[in-house]
C-alpha cells in the first residue's frame, strides 16, 4: 500500500455526491453557514482538482477549524450537547474535503460519511429517512468501489452497480443480526438532545398556548386498543392537571410544592373490565404521558402523580411505547384533603371582580354545586360564545373582559374562565390540559391523535361523586368534541391555515386520504415493530419461533444464517469466472456447435470450422447452407479488426441456430 | 505490508529467530506454491486478510456500535450491522477478483551487473470477470497496476536492479488486491520460475593482452566502418537484424543476411589467460570488455575459459554465448 496513491477523478465525483446527500438531512438543523462551508470546500477541492488552487496551507487549515469551532460555539451557545457535536463533526467532515489528496483520506472521509449517517438517525427514524439514508449509504459506497477501479476516461455507474450488489448481497444477514443481536442497556450516558424543541402540551397554559399548538399537523401519539375503540366524544387524553392561577397563566404543582402526606395518589376503587390500549408516543422532551382517565400502567418506568396523571421520571426523547389500563368510570378523590381543597380553591385576590360577582350570584341562584356547574353551562350554551382559533387579545381583568365583553375564544379560554367561575362559586375546580379525539385509523385501527388534537377542560370536585370532567368547550361548540377541529372550525377557515401542504387539509379527497392513512398504518408498524424493537420484544419473538434460548441455538442460526446467505454467493461468484474467456463470436459459434452435436453432427476436436463444414454439408444437406453461412461468418469476424462486425455476426450466428432443421 | 518472503534482508543475523521463520516460511511457501512457469490462481494460493484500512473499518463499526447501543437507537444498530455484513460479502468479492487469474511467464532479460534487468510475463483474465485494482511487483522491481476490463489479457514488463553477476532471482512475484472496498487484501507469491543471466561489468583495459600486435587497433577506442561487404546467405537464428537484407526482403528473395568479412584476417581469441594475474571478477570484466568491443567492429573472436572454448564467429547469437558463458563462470548452471 503505498502512501502516494492518487484519487481518481470518478471517485472525487462519487465522494461529492455521497457527502451531498448526508448533509441533506440534516440542513434544517443547521445553521446556515454551515451549509457554506460545504459549499466553499466543495468548491476548493473541484479547483484543487482543475489544477486552478492550492490544498491549504497548515496555518489555514489551523485557522479555519478554529473558526468552525467559535462558529459552532457562537450559533449553539455551547459545543456540549448531541446537536452542536453532529454540527462540529460536520463541519470538520466538510473541511476534511480540503486534505483530500489520497486514498488514505479518502477512506477516513467515507467511513466518516458512514458514521454521519448515524447522526442523523439520533434525530429521526422516520420512514423515508431510513429509505434515504440507504440511498446515502450506496452513495458512499460506490464512493468506496470507485476509489479502486481506477482513473477511467468517463463517469461510469459501474461503481454504482458493484456497490448496490453487495449491499443487497448483505442485507439478508444484517436482518439476522438485527433481530439476534441482545439489546443491552446504554453503557454510559451520551450528549443528548439540547435544542430539540419541546412539543406537545405545555406545564403552563395562558390565552393562546393551545391555540397555537393546534396550528400543527404533526402526530402527538398513536393508540392501539385492545377492544373496541371508544366513542371520539369519551377520548380525553389526560396530560397535566393545572391547579394554579398566577398572574393569568395556569400551572401545575412541583412535586416539592406539594406536602410529603398528600404525594401520592389516593386509592381508587376500580370495578369491572378496564380499557386496555398502548400508547405510541412521538418524543416531547417533557416527562407527562397521556392517557384516559382513570389511569394505571404495570409499565416499569410509568409513575402516577397524585392528582390521577401518568409520568416519567425522565424527559421522554426518543419514541416511547406504554401500554395502560383506563376505568373511564371510576370515581377520583371521593374525599379531598384540606390541603387539596384548599389549593384546588384558590384565586388571585382583587383580579376579575365581575367573574366573582357573577359565580356569587349563579351559586345562590343554584341549590347545589351540580345545579351550579350547570348554570355556568347554560350560560356557555345560551349566550352568543363563539369557538374561535382567533380569539381577540386581552386585557387587565382577562376573564372579565371574556366573559362579558369579547366573548370569542379557544378551549383554553373556557376552561379558564370556567374553572374561575367555579372557584369564585366555593368549588374545588381545576384546568386538565391533553389532548380530545383523535383519528381512528381503518387500515390498523390505531387511534392517531394529531398536535391539532390539543385541548384544555377542566374538572370540578362534587361532594359524593368525586372529580368529575366538565368540557365547557362542548357547550360552546359540541361539534369540536364530536366531530374534532376541523368541523368545529369549517365557517372560519382557519383549520391548518398555515400548512397548505398538509395531507390533512385533503382529508375530503379520498385517494389523498386513503394514501395518507395506509402511510400512517406503515408508519406505525415501523415505529412499534423496527423503530421500538427492544429486548421485550426480542425475547418474545425469539422464544415464540425458537422456543427455549440456548448459546447453541443462538450459535447454530448464527451460523446456519450465514452459510444459507454466503454460500450461494460464493458459488456465484466463483462461477461467473469459470469457463475460459472468449468473445462473443466465439461464443456463439460453440452454441452453434452444441446444436449441431444435438442433430448428429460433433465436430472433432480440433476440426477446422472449414472442415467441419464441408463435412456437414455432405452429411446433412438441409443444413448446408446455414452452417457455411455460420461458417463464413464465424471466419470473418475472426480477421476482421476488433470491434467492427463481431457484434453483428454474433447475432446473426444466434439467429442461424434456430434455423437448423433436424434430420 | 509488501513483505517478501524470500529477499533475505541484509543486516539480519543468519541464526536469529526472524531469518529462521523467514526459512521456515520460505519452505512452506515452496510446498504450497510450487514454482511454475504458468499459474492459475485458485484458493490453495490466494491468501486474505483484513487490509490496514479493513482494521480501521472495524474500529469505526465498533464506534458505531457502541453509538447504537448507548443511544439505544435501532437504525444505528441496522447500519452497523449492514456494514459488518458488507465487509462478509467484500471477502468473497475481493477474493473473486484474484481468483482464476492466470499468470504466465513469458522473458527474462539478460542485463549486465549494475543495470536493470526486464521481466515480462503476461497477466489473462480467465473468465468474464473483469479485474480491478490488481498491484504486482517482484521484492525489488517496479509495481505494475492494472485492471483487466476490456482486454482478455495483457503483457507486463518489470525492471529489476540485479548486483552480481551469475543467474539472478527475482523471487516470489506479489499479486495482491484489495477491490472492491478496500477493506481485505488478497494476496500470492507466485515463483514464476523465471531467471535472468547477469553479465559480468565491461571492464575497459587499455589493450588485449596477448594481441598487442594488432597495430593501429586504437586500444578502446573502436573502429568504425572496418568491415567489407563479402556477399548474402540464408537467415540464421543469431543473425543481427542489422545485417538483414531487407531490400531483397522487400523483392520476395526471402529473409536473407548480408555477409561482412572482417578485416582482419586471423580469428581473434579472448582468452582466460590473458588476463593472468587478475581477480577472476576483474579478468571476467575485460573480457566481457573486449567481447562487446569486437562485437561492435564486427570482428569475429572466440573464447576460451578454464572448461569453455567458444569457435570464433560473430553475430547477436555469438555474442550472447560469449556473454553468457562469461557471466555463468564459476556459476552452477541453474539453481
Amino acid at each position: 500500500m503505498k502512501a502516494n496513491e492518487q484519487i481518481p477523478r470518478n471517485a472525487l465525483v462519487w465522494i461529492l455526491l455521497g457527502m451531498a446527500a448526508l448533509l441533506a438531512p440534516h440542513i434544517t438543523r443547521l445553521p446556515l453557514w454551515v451549509v457554506a462551508v460545504y459549499g466553499v470546500c466543495a468548491l476548493w477541492r473541484l479547483q484543487i482538482y482543475r489544477g486552478v488552487w492550492p490544498f491549504p496551507k497548515r496555518l489555514v487549515k489551523l485557522g479555519l477549524i478554529v473558526l468552525a469551532g467559535t462558529g459552532i460555539w457562537l450559533s449553539y451557545g455551547s459545543l456540549l450537547g448531541l446537536e452542536p457535536t453532529v454540527a462540529l463533526l460536520l463541519t470538520a467532515y466538510a473541511m476534511k474535503l480540503l486534505e483530500l489528496a489520497r486514498r488514505q483520506d479518502a477512506y477516513v472521509l467515507l467511513f466518516l460519511g458512514y458514521f454521519i449517517c448515524i447522526t442523523e438517525f439520533l434525530f429521526t427514524q422516520d420512514l423515508l429517512i431510513v429509505l434515504y439514508s440507504l440511498l446515502t449509504v450506496w452513495l458512499v459506497t460506490a464512493a468506496l468501489v470507485a476509489l479502486h477501479q481506477g482513473a477511467r476516461a468517463h463517469i461510469r455507474l459501474a461503481p454504482l452497480r458493484q456497490s448496490g450488489v453487495m449491499l443487497a448481497q448483505a442485507f439478508p444477514l444484517m436482518l439476522v443480526l438485527f433481530f439476534l443481536f441482545p439489546r443491552i442497556g446504554p453503557l454510559w450516558t451520551v450528549p443528548v438532545k439540547t435544542h430539540a424543541a419541546r412539543t406537545g402540551v405545555s406545564d403552563n397554559m395562558s390565552p393562546g398556548s393551545i391555540s397555537n399548538l393546534s396550528k400543527s399537523d404533526a402526530v402527538a401519539f398513536r393508540v392501539s386498543f385492545e377492544g373496541d375503540i371508544p366513542p371520539k366524544a369519551e377520548l380525553y387524553w389526560r396530560g397535566l392537571v393545572m391547579s394554579r392561577l398566577q398572574a393569568g397563566v395556569w400551572s401545575s404543582f412541583n412535586y416539592y410544592e406539594v406536602p410529603a402526606a398528600e404525594r401520592r395518589a389516593a386509592p381508587v376503587a376500580t370495578e369491572g373490565e378496564p380499557l386496555r390500549y398502548s400508547v405510541l408516543m412521538m418524543p416531547t422532551q417533557q416527562n407527562w404521558l397521556y392517557s384516559l382517565r382513570y389511569a394505571e400502567s404495570a409499565q416499569a418506568g410509568v409513575m402516577q402523580a397524585p392528582d390521577y396523571r401518568l409520568f416519567r421520571p425522565v424527559e421522554v426523547e426518543e419514541q416511547y411505547r406504554y401500554t395502560v389500563r383506563s376505568w373511564p368510570d371510576a370515581p377520583l378523590a371521593p374525599s379531598l384533603s384540606d390541603w387539596r381543597r384548599l389549593a384546588e380553591l384558590r384565586l388571585p385576590a382583587d383580579d376579575n371582580p365581575r367573574t366573582r360577582a357573577l359565580a356569587q350570584q349563579l351559586r345562590e341562584g343554584a341549590g347545589s354545586d351540580a345545579a351550579f356547574v350547570e348554570a355556568v353551562l347554560e350560560r356557555f350554551r345560551q349566550q352568543p360564545y363563539i369557538y374561535t382559533l382567533q380569539p381577540p387579545l386581552l386585557g387587565e381583568h382577562p376573564t372579565d373582559q371574556f366573559l362579558f365583553d369579547t366573548r370569542r375564544g379557544f378551549c383554553e379560554h373556557y376552561a379558564a374562565a370556567f374553572v374561575t367561575l367555579m372557584r369564585a362559586g366555593g368549588v374545588p375546580a381545576r384546568v386538565v390540559a391533553g389532548y380530545q379525539g383523535g383519528e381512528v385509523n381503518p387500515v390498523n385501527r390505531t387511534v392517531i391523535v394529531h398536535q391539532f388534537d390539543a385541548h384544555a377542560w377542566a374538572e370540578v370536585w362534587l361532594d359524593g361523586e368525586g372529580w368529575r370532567r366538565v368540557d365547557p368547550t362542548a357547550a360552546v361548540s359540541p361539534s369540536r368534541i364530536e366531530q374534532g377541529l376541523e368541523q368545529a372550525l369549517a365557517g372560519e377557515g382557519s383549520f391548518l391555515a398555515d400548512s397548505p401542504l398538509s395531507p390533512l387539509r385533503y382529508r375530503g379527497i379520498d385517494w389523498i386520504n386513503s394514501l395518507r392513512l395506509r402511510y400512517d398504518a406503515l408508519t406505525y408498524r415501523w415505529q412499534s415493530w423496527v423503530v421500538g424493537f427492544n429486548s421485550e420484544n426480542q425475547l418474545q419473538i425469539l422464544q415464540r419461533y425458537l422456543g427455549e434460548l440456548t448459546a447453541q441455538k443462538f450459535v447454530l442460526i448464527l451460523l446456519g444464517s450465514g452459510l444459507l446467505v454466503l454460500g450461494p454467493l460464493g458459488i456465484w461468484l466463483m462461477r461467473a469466472r469459470r469457463g475460459p474467456a472468449m468473445d462473443a463470436v466465439t461464443r456463439e459459434y460453440l452454441a452453434f456447435c452444441a446444436r449441431l452435436a444435438r442433430l448428429g453432427l460433433q465436430r472433432g476436436p480440433g476440426e477446422a470450422p472449414g472442415d467441419f463444414a464441408r463435412r456437414a454439408a455432405a452429411a446433412q444437406p438441409a443444413n448446408a447452407e446455414v452452417v457455411a453461412t455460420v461458417t463464413r461468418l464465424f471466419e470473418q469476424a475472426q480477421y476482421a479488426p476488433a470491434g467492427t462486425m463481431q457484434r453483428e455476426a454474433a447475432q446473426r450466428i444466434r439467429q442461424s441456430r434456430r434455423r437448423l432443421r433436424p434430420r | 505490508m509488501s513483505y517478501a518472503p524470500e529477499a533475505a534482508q541484509a543486516g539480519t543475523a543468519p541464526g536469529s529467530w526472524r531469518e529462521r521463520l523467514r526459512r521456515r516460511f520460505g519452505a512452506w511457501i515452496k510446498r504450497r506454491i510450487p514454482p511454475a512457469r504458468s499459474v492459475t490462481l485458485d484458493q490453495r494460493r490466494i491468501f486474505i486478510m483484513p487490509s490496514r484500512v479493513g482494521v480501521f473499518f472495524l474500529l469505526c463499526l465498533a464506534v458505531m456500535l457502541l453509538t447504537a447501543i448507548n443511544y439505544e437507537n435501532n437504525m444505528s444498530y441496522g447500519l452497523t450491522f449492514l456494514l459488518a455484513t458488507l465487509f462478509i460479502v467484500a471477502i468473497l468479492h475481493t477474493y473473486a477478483n484474484l481468483a482464476g487469474l492466470g499468470v504466465h511467464a513469458v522473458l527474462a532479460r539478460a542485463a549486465f551487473a549494475g543495470q536493470q534487468t526486464e521481466f515480462d510475463l503476461r497477466l489473462e483474465r480467465g473468465g468474464r470477470r473483469p479485474r480491478f485494482d490488481l498491484r504486482l511487483a517482484w521484492p525489488e522491481s517496479n509495481e505494475q497496476r492494472i485492471n483487466l476490463i476490456d482486454a482478455d489479457s495483457e503483457v507486463l514488463r518489470f525492471y529489476c536492479p540485479v548486483g552480481r553477476r551469475g543467474w539472478y532471482h527475482p523471487g516470489r512475484l506479489l499479486i495482491e488486491t484489495t477491490y472492491p472496498l478496500g477493506l481485505l487484501r488478497c494476496w500470492t507469491w507466485v515463483d514464476l520460475d523465471l531467471q535472468a543471466v547477469v553479465y559480468p561489468q565491461p571492464l575497459a583495459s587499455a589493450e588485449l593482452p596477448g594481441q598487442a600486435a594488432e597495430a593501429g587497433s586504437g586500444g578502446a577506442l573502436p573502429v568504425p566502418g572496418a568491415e567489407d561487404f563479402d556477399g548474402f546467405r540464408d537467415y540464421r537464428g543469431g543473425d543481427s537484424l542489422r545485417h538483414v537484407h531487407w531490400k531483397g526482403l522487400a523483392r520476395g528473395q526471402g529473409l536473407q543476411s548480408k555477409l561482412y568479412a572482417a578485416h582482419a584476417q586471423s580469428d581473434r581469441w579472448l582468452s582466460w589467460e590473458a588476463f593472468a594475474g587478475l581477480g577472476t571478477e576483474q579478468r571476467l570484466s575485460h573480457l566481457c570488455y573486449w567481447a562487446l568491443d569486437f562485437e561492435r567492429r564486427r570482428e569475429a573472436f572466440g573464447l576460451r575459459l578454464p572448461g569453455v572454448e567458444i569457435a570464433p564467429g560473430s553475430g547477436d547469437g555469438h555474442r550472447d554465448q560469449v556473454l553468457t558463458a562469461l557471466a555463468l563462470h564459476g556459476v552452477e548452471r541453474s539453481a
